[in-house]
């Protein structure tokens, strides 16, 4: 292991022994998981897209903690991912993206080889300070089809929420409920020719639950949503802080499609719907399975 | 043997590129300041782009290829001039090119016309909009001098033209904006930004000069280095410190810096520290099979402090 200094290993060391001996544990196996990540690093441990797995390593603590303890996350069939590029297709909901970083946990933790998921943040991201050079140390990249698409050719496991934003601050009343599916998503799997994993997240549906959505607020504070819920934003950044529901994520088999990118619409909307109906069936059997909301 | 002019050939991108064409080429070069020390076999004629003089080189030397680097790129001298320089100088030189029947020219434009914003994918190809005067007006007239080449290049299909848009050059003689600013004992970054940056060495854009001109390129290029590290890495490999500054401080205090003449930059290239401006270079490659030879390491080493 490397030596820490400085205030940034004083708080890693403090966040380290606030938490319980078995996630300490799962720390250290951390390194051997993350050396097995097939992706391709250059002298400085740098992907093309700004991806630095020791980052990743050293700031994983809060997430590792999130994953383990506050959302207890169970993962069903993850061995269905195959190796190779993969488009892993999920619902999204739940305010803040906690479901992306979950998924991205649960492959990097259990799948077989590990993996780094790549996502694709919004673009508004890459102008937040700080959350964009951490979110590009992690493995996104702010999204456009063509880097979306390079990444696949490169053999890498790519995450899409094909709800974007319309999924993330839905309501409580719409939970479980697809929005929208975007259809880029199916372009690109055409185009790269990589195989899709429909993914179900059980759980991040009430993490947060939304009461109304006020878009135009949002838009004035150059946010793509300002989400109303119990917590938020009447107890500040306070009340962005998920409720501890018990996550489960539920991996489908992997669906190959065949075609065109360049096919018309409706062609490709009969092939999104596949992936919609694959993620609602995962659903069926997820809330059908689960003891609670917050029960495991 | 062909015979090839270069303009800014006293600057240190142009030394490189006279010596590494000297086997193959007979050379000859303008420039506003003279070389101490060429090789006896290069003529440098002292002339500035803009004045008529510039057309007797063309008359006495009768070049059959151009590579025009010689475009002013730093902020010392005023705006006026510098348009007059690049915009003005570099029509001339087109003129010149169809009148004095030159065979193939060679505009070395940069990666910085592309722009650097949130919204910029990763890896841009050449047909990517260039977009580096909406927040840095200060580089509008090297935006120009880049769209005039690639309007010259369909406007005269028999003048094999290209221009080539290297990434970030470092090395020991180029003299380059992103060089001084490495090289910088305290390097003000923008606080909470670190964005991917692409470096190519000196001695590899000679090489893909030289390659565009053996192969009669025609269209436009990028020329890319061996990958991308984030600016902190660049810093601190060029042995300097970063100074993360909030931008809300910074771009003030450039902006103040610069009127003073106490920094070389205008408050408009923070953007480049900020976003990323990163390029393709598969083109090139597919058409040359352009390869490096420098890595990351010996580029950062050869800025060294």
């Amino acid at each position: 292991m490397s030596a820490r200094s400085g205030w940034r290993g004083a708080l890693r060391d403090l966040g380290g022994a606030l938490l319980p001996l078995s996630v300490r544990d799962l720390e250290r196996e951390l390194d051997d998981r993350i050396r097995k990540v097939p992706t391709r690093l250059n002298e400085f441990g740098f992907d093309p897209w700004g991806l630095h797995p020791q980052t990743v390593r050293d700031t994983i603590l809060p997430a590792l903690a999130l994953y383990k303890l506050w959302f207890r996350v169970q993962t069903h069939d993850i061995d269905r991912v195959p190796a190779g590029r993969v488009l892993l297709i999920a619902n999204h909901a739940g305010q803040l993206p906690f479901d992306a970083a979950m998924i991205a946990m649960a492959m990097l933790l259990e799948a077989e080889p590990p993996r780094i998921v790549r996502g694709m943040a919004e673009y508004w991201v890459s102008q937040l300070p700080w959350v964009s050079v951490y979110a590009t140390r992690g493995g996104a990249a702010s999204g456009t089809p063509d880097t979306c698409r390079e990444m696949l050719e490169a053999g890498e496991c790519v995450l899409v929420f094909p709800e974007g934003v319309r999924g993330m601050n839905k309501l409580y009343r719409d939970r479980y409920k697809l929005m929208r599916f975007g259809t880029g998503f199916m372009r690109l799997a055409l185009e790269a020719q990589a195989p899709i994993v429909p993914v179900a997240v059980v759980g991040s549906e009430e993490q947060n639950p939304g009461l109304a959505n006020v878009g135009r607020l949002g838009r004035a504070l150059g946010m793509p949503a300002f989400p109303i819920t119990a917590t938020f934003p009447w107890l500040g950044p306070l009340g962005m802080l998920p409720l501890p529901v018990k996550y489960h994520l539920y991996f489908g088999e992997p669906m190959q499609f065949s075609g065109a990118p360049s096919d018309e619409d409706a062609l490709i909307d009969a092939q999104v719907a596949q992936v919609r109906a694959a993620i609602e069936s995962l659903f069926e059997r997820g809330l059908a399975e689960r003891r609670g909301v917050f029960r495991g | 043997m062909e015979k090839v002019l270069i303009t800014g050939i006293s600057g240190g991108q142009g030394r490189l590129l006279a010596r590494r064409l000297l086997d193959t080429f007979e050379v000859c070069g303008v420039d506003r300041v003279a070389w101490e020390g060429r090789p006896k076999d290069v003529n440098v004629h002292q002339v500035d782009l803009r004045k008529r003089k510039f057309e007797d080189v063309f008359r006495t030397e009768q070049p059959t290829a151009v590579v025009h680097m010689g475009m002013v790129r730093h902020f010392r001298v005023s705006e006026q001039v510098r348009h007059d320089v690049n915009v003005r100088g570099t029509k001339q030189l087109l003129d010149h090119c169809v009148n004095y029947g030159v065979q193939k020219l060679i505009v070395i434009s940069s990666s910085y016309v592309y722009g650097a914003a949130p919204e910029n994918p990763f890896y841009m190809d050449e047909d990517f909009p260039l977009g580096a005067s909406r927040s840095y007006p200060e580089m509008r007239d090297l935006v120009e001098v880049d769209t005039l080449a690639s309007a010259f290049l369909w406007k005269y299909p028999h003048i094999r033209t290209a221009v080539l848009r290297p990434v970030n050059t470092l090395g020991y003689y180029v003299h380059s904006m992103i060089g001084e600013y490495l090289r910088q004992a305290r390097v003000p970054t923008v606080m909470g930004f670190d964005p991917m940056m692409q470096f190519i060495h000196e001695e590899d854009v000679s090489e893909a000069i030289a390659l565009a001109l053996e192969h009669g390129l025609q269209g436009v290029f990028n020329v890319v280095g061996p990958g991308a590290v984030p600016i902190s890495v660049a810093i601190r490999e060029a042995g300097s410190q970063a100074w993360p500054v909030p931008e809300f401080v910074l771009r003030p205090m450039i902006d103040r810096a610069f009127r003073w003449g106490l920094v070389p930059y205008p408050a408009g290239a923070i953007d480049y520290v900020k976003y990323p401006v990163t390029l393709s270079g598969k083109r090139f490659v597919d058409t040359t099979g352009f390869r490096p030879l420098f890595g990351l390491e010996e580029i950062f080493h050869s800025v060294r402090r």
